[in-house]
């Protein structure tokens, strides 16, 4: 740590703050000053999947039970005799088909009628509200996972302690806990081919930051300059899965095998994110195939590959998917579905109360519907999330992680075994 | 602002140029320290007005004063382009209109399904040649011909401008169609009202074939509204399924981003029902067939015919007029203007622009009805735009930070789209943000560790002359020297108008000092200053 950041937490927060220093800044430094010089392995972990574009969960989750689903989806549903049946009403998309192992193991659990309690249909809002974990309140200014980091200052050792994968940091990490957004593990540090020459111009630009810069440029180049340490012992180049687990091409695939990878290479994670998007579905949907299935399929073959690939270490994960809202009950004008309400979530790993689907389900019946047109929400989303901030990762308190919600554990939708 | 005062123009130079500033930009203000010295304010603008400063210029536009060049900014029709127009012509994707775009998409869109029904071994491997090839350099053109104009053309302000409403009226070219009809959509649709009324803009992004497709309402279609295909007895002739597959109801998803993010904004007082009766006004606005051009088309059978009633405005049931009438009540609301205003000041005055200049353009808005060069003068002749809290407080997008270090060095970058997947490689592919906000354009967004590590290895690259499709010829800028002291004098005046701190030039110094060579010593201390802090800034 820099002489800088010291002086800055001795002095004091208020007294900085009229001199006119950027207070993301201030948080950040007063954090760095708490970090311990060794962390502990096997302690529980985090990997949040956010779904953007609004899935469909009526067509993940599928209450084939229900005979209003099919009245009201004439053209996208899936066919009961196509859905890989879970407890008689619900079942799981056949393009989930390679989850089903992780269900009958009780190691994955879904959550259905869960969201946010905004009435926003829109992609933006609802997403902000996701991330920042207070529905209706734009000026939050930061996510509730890095406000979970801050509040829990334990874990604070490693720059790799919460992880990103994408060219940005998302909304819901952002705020004055380090955080870290990685596109890609293996480029990740300065491009010199001779290592010596490559450690001297970090060691420049590490200078140069400690000089020159200010705010959150400084804070973002010196987490990043750590980590650069940290990944040369890793070697992320020379990886193989393990079990013979496949991971799908594309995106998704990749950051799944990313964070496994950074798992077992036991640097410190506590808290991974990565994004998939796709599920924005307006428009020719279809059923078993199509559109969806294929999001669906490559959802599910990433999360068996990252479950297989962890192996033994899945017990000390849990993995929980998220998506802004859900669909319209009935199909639109175009054989798809448009911005509704409630959605499903998943929660996968050794930690989860699996086998079940939770969560009180409100039914299809136009009047229990939200608006008389979407599947109204039975379980807040900040239950869901306390509950595995709680239960897993043994948040002692929630309400600085989501201010104006009190987080009452007899409405845990019981995600995590006690 | 208009032209200097007699008086001012017998002053020499940059003498001149700052005695206006500090008359004109501070008519109120009693306080001649604030204004900015000629370099400064000439650096400003050029860090904000346009994609950094080439070498020589911040001296240039110094001498000639900073408001003239403004007002030239402002009028890019009279500036002479010749060097990009010669590029231009390199570029083939210029030479097609939509229907031969059109064309070319049906038949990689053909081999494609060609290619998947015969699924042989190797069809992992992309085709080098053929419709999907030539198609996917198309594809890369678009987005290399945006990053050679922000570097080239001397009409910086009008391509920040085409950038910023390309943005605004976000489309996602790798949605389906949209591949095909992104390019018209830049060229027809965004750049000729870039400078424009904002009225014309919006009209132009609510009827283009592009915005249609990717935001669905071209699928919209009144509830129970038929096809003439169908009306006509088609029904017998139709492929099995194509049926079920045909529009049968309204699609909210661009009525609720016309008044969310192109007009209103989100707490422009609107409620769900206003987006419904919004898709209602808008039924019927569709795109012609491929062969037919895919260009706007009109379909009255698939209008709604009934009242709707919008933000408490009457629309009686009538045709396309309806829509029209629509877009100019949002285009001249007051909540459009201020939500507009303070995006505009947010990308050239800071992330959390003051009241004070939002203020002054909303005014100009009013005074002018949207026009757009004058809600910008405005915003160019705030107080907040020239305060020292502005200067240099934002932090470059990809897209800026590429084309400034591009345009610092004088680099030439070539026709093929290597260095626009640069630009996505840092985090901004252009054209292919898929949600409808566009790229957010605060530090919050791009500045974090894995991004920063990423800025200073292109950096690296381009002082080392290998970064891929540019050329750079170092000697133009930064002579050879081993006098060390000048070398980062010459670096500083280059890369950041002469501004380098003193602790940058200590820590470039140093590492010079253990460099013999002095090509060597020229490329670290470029790239240091490049991939370092103060010109991450504008």
């Amino acid at each position: 740590m820099s002489v800088s950041r010291r002086v800055f937490v001795k002095s004091g927060g208020l007294a900085l703050f009229s001199l006119g220093l950027d207070p993301l800044f201030l948080g950040r430094a007063a954090y760095a000053a708490t970090r311990l010089t060794a962390y502990p392995f096997n302690r529980p972990i985090l990997v949040c999947l956010f779904q953007r574009g609004a899935v469909d969960g009526l067509n993940m989750i599928v209450p084939h039970g229900d005979p209003l689903y099919y009245r009201e989806r004439p053209r996208i549903a899936v066919p009961a005799k196509e859905v890989i049946d879970l407890d008689g009403q619900f079942g799981l998309h056949p393009a989930l088909a390679p989850l089903k192992p992780l269900w009958d193991a009780r190691a994955l659990a879904a959550i259905h009628a869960v969201g946010s309690p905004d009435a926003t249909r829109s992609h933006f809002d609802a997403q902000d509200y996701m991330e920042t974990g207070t529905p209706g309140v734009k000026a939050t200014p930061d996510g509730w996972l890095n406000r979970y980091c801050r509040h829990d200052r334990e874990h604070a050792d490693t720059p790799f302690r919460a992880v990103a994968f994408g060219p940005q940091l998302p909304r819901i990490l952002a705020g004055s806990a380090p955080a870290l957004a990685i596109d890609d593990l293996q480029a990740f540090g300065l491009r010199v081919p001779q290592e010596a020459a490559r450690d001297r111009l970090t060691h420049a630009f590490e200078e140069l930051y400690e000089g020159s810069a200010t705010g959150l440029l400084a804070t973002s180049s010196q987490e990043g300059f750590e980590a650069v340490q940290m990944l040369k012992r890793v070697n992320p180049t020379r990886y193989a899965p393990a079990n013979g687990a496949e991971y799908p091409r594309g995106r998704l695939g990749r950051s799944l095998l990313q964070i496994a990878q950074l798992i077992k290479a036991d640097v410190g994670v506590q808290i991974a994110f990565a994004d998939v998007g796709g599920w924005d579905t307006h428009v020719n949907q279809g059923a078993s195939e199509g559109q969806l299935a294929a999001r669906l399929g490559e959802l599910g073959q990433g999360l068996a590959a990252f479950a297989r690939d962890l192996g033994e270490r899945m017990r000390d994960v849990v993995v929980l998917t998220m998506s802004e809202f859900g669909r319209t009950v009935r199909e639109n004008g175009n054989s798809g579905t448009d911005h509704g309400h409630a959605t499903a979530m998943l929660v996968m790993g050794g930690p989860v109360n699996g086998g079940r689907v939770l969560g009180r389900w409100p039914g299809l019946d136009p009047a229990n519907r939200f608006e008389g047109r979407d599947v109204a929400i039975t379980t807040d989303f900040r239950d869901l999330f306390g509950e595995v901030l709680a239960r897993h990762l043994g948040a002692a308190d929630l309400s600085t992680v989501f201010p104006g919600h009190s987080v009452d554990p007899t409405k845990f939708p019981g995600a995590i075994r006690a | 602002m208009g032209e200097p005062t007699a008086g001012a123009k017998r002053l020499s130079g940059w003498v001149a140029a700052y005695v206006v500033a500090t008359l004109t930009l501070y008519p109120l203000s009693p306080l001649a320290s604030q204004a900015l010295a000629a370099r400064d304010s000439a650096l400003h603008v050029l860090n904000r007005l346009a994609y950094g400063p080439r070498p020589g210029e911040v001296e240039r536009i110094a001498r000639m004063g900073v408001l003239r060049w403004i007002e030239q900014q402002l009028a890019p029709e009279r500036i002479p382009n010749p060097v990009l127009a010669r590029r231009e012509r390199e570029f083939k994707l210029l030479d097609y209109d939509a229907p031969d775009l059109a064309r070319r998409y049906a038949a990689a869109v053909a081999e494609r399904v060609r290619r998947q029904q015969a699924s042989t071994a190797d069809d992992t491997m992309p085709p080098r040649r053929g419709p999907v090839a030539e198609f996917r350099r198309l594809a890369g053109q678009l987005q290399q011909l945006a990053v050679t104009r922000a570097a080239l053309s001397e009409r910086q302000l009008q391509e920040v401008m085409a950038d910023f409403w390309t943005n605004h009226f976000n489309v996602f070219s790798g949605k389906g169609a949209d591949r095909f009809l992104t390019p018209s959509y830049v060229e027809e649709t965004v750049r000729p009202h870039a400078l424009g009324r904002f009225e014309d803009l919006l009209i132009a992004t609510a009827k283009s074939p592009a915005m249609l497709f990717y935001l669905d309402n071209a699928q919209s279609v009144a509830p129970g509204s038929t096809p003439p295909i169908l009306a006509r007895g088609g029904r017998r002739r139709m492929p099995a399924g194509l049926e079920q597959r045909l529009p049968k109801g309204i699609n909210e998803n661009y009525a609720r981003e016309l008044l969310e993010l192109h007009t209103l904004g989100v707490d422009g007082g609107y409620v769900q029902q206003d987006v419904i009766e919004v898709a209602r006004i808008l039924t019927g606005w569709g795109i012609a067939r491929p062969r037919d051009g895919a260009g706007f088309e009109y379909r009255d059978w698939a209008h709604d015919q009934g009242d709707k009633l919008v933000l408490g405005v009457r629309f009686h049931g009538g045709g396309m007029e309806e829509g029209i009438r629509l877009l100019k009540l949002l285009a001249g609301h007051h909540a459009t203007m201020h939500h507009i205003s303070r995006k505009l000041c947010a990308r050239f005055v800071s992330d959390e622009p003051p009241d004070g200049c939002v203020d002054d353009a909303v005014d100009a808005w009013h005074r002018s009805r949207g026009d757009i060069r004058e809600i910008l003068r405005a915003i160019f002749r705030s107080r907040d735009f020239w305060a020292p809290p502005a200067l240099r407080s934002k932090v470059k997008t990809p897209l800026e930070f590429i084309v400034s270090a591009v345009r610092a060095v004088g680099a030439d970058p070539d026709t093929t789209p290597r260095l626009a997947q640069v630009v996505a490689r840092l985090g901004q592919p252009l054209y292919l943000q898929s949600a409808p906000t566009g790229y957010p354009e605060t530090q919050e967004d791009w500045v974090n560790s894995g991004a920063l590590l990423a800025r200073m290895n292109v950096a690296v690259g381009l002082a080392g002359g290998r970064l891929p499709g540019v050329t750079v010829d170092l000697d133009r800028v930064v002579p050879v020297t081993s006098d060390y002291a000048q070398l980062v004098d010459a670096v500083s005046e280059v890369i950041l108008g002469g501004t380098m701190s003193g602790r940058t030039r200590d820590v470039i110094g140093r590492q010079l000092s253990a460099v013999s060579d002095p090509r060597q010593a020229r490329a670290l201390a470029i790239g240091l200053a490049v991939g370092g802090p103060e010109f991450q800034r504008q």
